[in-house]
């Protein structure tokens, strides 16, 4: 049983299958650098994707070689049990660096048991250097040996060998990954691999430490339950040219339970090739700098973040904003001029995940974040190498969730002022989700809680885009406190903003006439704004279209796909206008007569905040759009929430029917939101 | 130590791999100068440093020919055999680059790495202002005014002035009175009669090219771009030159290791640490 594998950081650009005595050994390799680097596979419990957080970060200057073991992945499964011997193991090593052509790696391993020694022992020509994370070699007691022997029920022991991998609290990711990597491969396969020759009887092991001449680093973690805390320096001490590294409250997977750090740690031992020239300006001779990193999901966000950047430029002339950014945020960015910084390109597309993750009109987007952890890692190495190379006043993340996570996990890479933006707060479960998704959503919240208590210097401000009435009633979890409660204790209120002057579009019959709408037809925009999930809901409406014509014979619908949906994807009858990216939507939504929209917060609120009727879809599984979303709009008495699953053309139509044209009493949006936000902003510059 | 009936003062503090061998540069100033390096990196490594011949501690020989740039190399090697350091990284500044590529292109065993701050190296660049001056050094203009102050006659008028006018284009960073002060304290230690026997030929910019094809170490160029006295564009050659690395410091002088200190012991800290698989990587997080 193979669930999908998660949008991956970066794919391979190369690989392919190494064949001995009839058993295949897939590799892959990442990035093209001068300098090669090889990530070993550990137990065949687990397979390459072990390396998932570390790839797209090396593959920027090296040559980063994986390869599957036997008995896990894409690699063969041998039938025989000498098939997984040791030597096995080492001489495949040697054939993938042959296969990919490269002479000489760095070679990293994860709880290796000699097979990684003994390249750099029987191969020193081809290992420059080694990186060894809780090596699995004989020279302490490895403890809880027997916990590990019951394998009858193979989920079951997976779950439990995991947990025990991953001591730290909030792990839930990391073993829900292992154990499903473990669940490629089956108990029987494992058994052969137990019964197979190790030497790892002390003696060879000593032997081995001995016999390695290139420099070593041992990653060790001071709660490691697996190879036990006295693993690590017993080994550093075994090896000559050796250095220990112990990462203080980690488990045995510190590469994946603290990739940021233990990226930056690799990177440093194996040194890049600096760039040739660099630059530091003296502290009295710098421009004041601020890098604002805005959520790629959807537009939504940028259109206000370009609103408080303007109202922050106000009060402070003098400041340069730079945009650290992604499509499609970049497409409004680039229409005004904003500097992107040139490091945006390194980005990895959340919002192509987020479609991904997506199906009809769906999109579970609290477990679409967690799959996204390693494009978060990713993107937030990004963003470090941007702020350790450059200088910023002041760092300005609209729900950028890695900067505002792993600042909170790395505290001490914090050089700027920092300020976080959101439009809601808490996890929250959906009701078909039942009790796991109850307990996974409050452990989330619960981490993001104790991030804040822990560290409250990282956010030197937090601004929340709306009113505290916006907020869902509730508790983060159970023990844990009230949604409110704790944020209105923990962030500035500045209202909602909505990004552009309601006085724009306060002559609405001018704005028609500007826009080619007729003060004699009604019409109907329907639109998913930025979002590339979607389709199939703007397939719906336009399957209305014809019945809708029927009750409402001056009916105009048009139809706007947004930068990420393709029009011709859309088959529409005669009289449908299919438009692609509209410039300045905002202005049409405020003309229109009736909008039918997805369940998104910015779009919704444009439409509220212009007292325009409207239909919202908001996306199944969608926490944010079906509760957050919702509560705030039915505060604002704004828009009609219909189910994507219970709309018929027919029933549509009648809604149609029903809505367009109406006379709507909203509660007003303060248009202040903007100008409020950037003075919070500025008492940081 | 003597070398040649010269007396040679050195200077070793603390201990640790690899060795860092702080050069001394032109005789107006003597080892103090890297007061802000040696506190710091004696924390880690094997610190040593020497006073130039013409100051300080050193002795201040009469035969100009005492004070070409080969003497000053040997004196470092010197230095480095007197203290059994086989193997050093090199930190130079301005006139000291020159001295210490000799080292690294002609004993590249004996150097692990190159750092050259501001290096006063003869390009086919531009050179500064006060160049330019001393192709004028012994011709009385009868002015003490401005770079016409770099002058034999200037100097033995008034050498107190010319230390003062140099030392302010030295550190063109405002708020520098303390560096200014510093060095023109050094600067009294000797004379204008030294400095001015000091005053030989460097080594051209024929071997200085030939030397930087030579070096084979890893090379860091750490220069100002407001640098007044030797222009920024020869410091990005010197880089190209070696191969090497450069960290420009934008808005600084030419004295970034006294004027920047926290930024430049960093960089010079990170120069040492990234030397290929250094095993100093060890600690906790």
């Amino acid at each position: 049983m193979r669930t999908r594998e998660q949008s991956r950081a970066r794919y391979p650009d190369g690989g392919g299958y190494i064949e001995r005595d009839g058993v295949r050994i897939a590799w892959e390799r990442y990035g093209s650098g001068d300098r090669a680097i090889l990530l070993m596979p550990t137990w065949e419990i687990v397979h390459s994707r072990m390396w998932k957080c570390q790839i797209p970060f090396l593959a920027g200057n090296f040559t980063v070689l994986t390869f599957d073991p036997r008995g896990n992945g894409r690699s063969d499964r041998p039938d025989t049990v000498s098939a997984y011997d040791r030597n096995q193991r080492t001489h495949d090593a040697i054939d993938v660096l042959n296969a990919a052509g490269v002479p000489r790696v760095t070679v990293v391993s994860w709880c290796g048991g000699g097979d990684d020694l003994a390249l750099a022992v029987h191969h020193p020509d081809r290992v420059e250097a080694m990186v060894l994370i809780a090596p699995d070699l004989v020279v302490t007691e490895t403890p809880n040996e027997e916990r590990y022997e019951h394998m009858e029920d193979w989920r079951a022991f997976a779950q439990a060998f995991f947990a025990d991998n991953f001591p730290e609290p909030h792990s839930t990711k990391q073993i829900e990954d292992a154990v499903g990597w473990a669940m490629e491969t089956d108990a029987v396969v494992i058994q052969r691999g137990l019964d197979a020759a190790w030497d790892n009887e002390e003696p060879e092991v000593r032997e081995l430490l001995r016999g390695v001449g290139c420099p070593v680093l041992v990653v060790q973690g001071s709660e490691d339950l697996i190879a036990g805390t006295a693993r690590g320096s017993a080994v550093a001490a075994a090896i000559r040219n050796s250095a220990l590294l112990e990462f203080e409250g980690s488990g045995h997977g510190p590469h994946l339970r603290d990739a940021v750090r233990f990226n930056l740690v690799l990177r440093d031992f194996i040194g890049t090739s600096e760039p040739r020239a660099t630059r530091w300006t003296r502290a009295r001779s710098r421009r004041k700098r601020a890098l604002y990193v805005s959520s790629p999901i959807g537009l939504g966000h940028v259109r206000r973040d370009v609103a408080i950047a303007d109202k922050l430029r106000e009060l402070h002339p003098d400041l340069e904003v730079e945009w650290l950014a992604q499509h499609p945020v970049t497409t409004v960015l680039e229409a005004r001029g904003e500097r992107i910084h040139p490091a945006s390109v390194q980005l990895v597309s959340e919002s192509a995940h987020m479609q991904a993750e997506s199906n009809e009109h769906e999109l579970h987007c609290f477990q679409a974040l967690r799959r996204m952890d390693e494009i978060l890692v990713s993107n937030f190495m990004v963003f470090l190498d941007v702020v350790q190379a450059e200088q910023y006043d002041l760092w300005i993340g609209d729900e950028a969730w890695d900067v505002d996570y792993y600042l909170h996990e790395n505290p001490e890479l914090k050089t700027a002022a920092y300020v976080w933006l959101t439009d809601f707060v808490g996890y929250l479960p959906m009701a078909d989700g039942g009790k796991h998704e109850e307990f996974l959503t409050a452990d989330y919240n619960a981490e993001m809680i104790e991030h804040i208590a822990r560290y409250p210097r990282v956010r030197d401000r937090a601004i929340f885009v709306g009113d505290p009435d916006d907020i869902v009633p509730g508790r983060f979890g159970p023990g844990l406190p009230a949604i409110r409660d704790w944020t209105e204790q923990h962030f500035n209120f500045v209202g909602y903003i909505t990004g552009f002057d309601p006085d724009d579009s306060a002559d609405r019959a001018a704005l028609r006439d500007e826009l080619g709408y007729a003060s004699d037809e009604k019409v109907c925009l329907v639109t998913v704004g930025g979002s590339g999930v979607g389709t199939r809901l703007l397939q719906r409406v336009i399957e209305s279209f014809e019945p809708a014509k029927q009750l409402v014979p001056d009916l105009r619908m048009i139809v706007i796909a947004g930068p990420r949906i393709d029009p011709a994807a859309l088959s529409a009858p005669e009289g449908v206008e299919i438009r692609s990216y509209q410039h300045n939507l905002y202005r049409h939504l405020a003309a229109c007569d009736l909008a039918i929209v997805q369940g998104g917060l910015a779009t919704a609120m444009e439409l509220t905040a212009n007292q325009r009727p409207f239909i919202y879809f908001p996306l199944k599984h969608h926490f944010e759009q079906c509760i957050h979303v919702h509560h705030r709009l039915r505060r604002h008495k704004a828009g009609r929430r219909m189910d994507y699953d219970d709309a018929s053309p027919e029933t549509l139509a009648a809604a149609i029917d029903q809505e367009i044209g109406r006379t709507v009493d909203y509660r007003a949006v303060d248009p202040g939101g903007a100008a409020r936000a950037a003075s919070v902003i500025a008492e940081l510059l | 130590m003597d070398r040649g009936g010269v007396s040679i003062r050195w200077e070793s503090y603390g201990r640790g791999d690899p060795p860092v061998l702080f050069l001394p540069t032109w005789s107006i100033v003597h080892s103090r100068c890297w007061k802000h390096q040696i506190p710091d990196f004696a924390r880690r490594h094997r610190v040593l440093t020497f006073d130039p011949r013409g100051n300080g501690g050193s002795g201040r020989p009469w035969d100009p020919a005492a004070y070409s740039e080969d003497q000053f190399a040997a004196d470092a090697l010197a230095v480095m055999d007197a203290a059994a350091v086989e193997q050093a990284v090199l930190v130079g500044l301005s006139l000291g680059a020159q001295r210490a590529l000799i080292l690294a292109g002609e004993h590249r065993n004996r150097v692990r790495g190159l750092v050259l701050i501001g290096p006063l190296l003869e390009l086919d660049e531009r050179p500064g202002a006060e160049r330019e001056a001393a192709t004028r050094f012994t011709n009385d203009v009868g002015l003490d005014e401005g770079w016409d102050r770099y002058n034999a006659h200037s100097w033995r008028r008034d050498y107190r002035g010319f230390v003062e006018f140099f030392f302010s284009q030295v550190f063109t960073e405002p708020h520098s009175t303390k560096q200014i002060e510093d060095c023109v304290g050094w600067g009294l230690e000797t004379n204008a009669e030294t400095l001015i026997t000091a005053e030989v030929p460097g080594i051209g910019a024929a071997r200085t090219v030939d030397l930087c094809a030579r070096v084979r170490c890893p090379v860091l160029v750490v220069h100002g771009d407001e640098d007044a006295i030797v222009p920024h564009p020869i410091g990005m050659r010197a880089a190209e030159l070696t191969r090497g690395r450069i960290v420009t410091f934008a808005g600084s002088g030419h004295c970034v290791q006294a004027r920047d200190p926290v930024r430049f012991n960093l960089v010079l800290r990170e120069f040492i640490v990234a030397l290929p698989f250094t095993t100093e990587r060890g600690g906790r997080w």
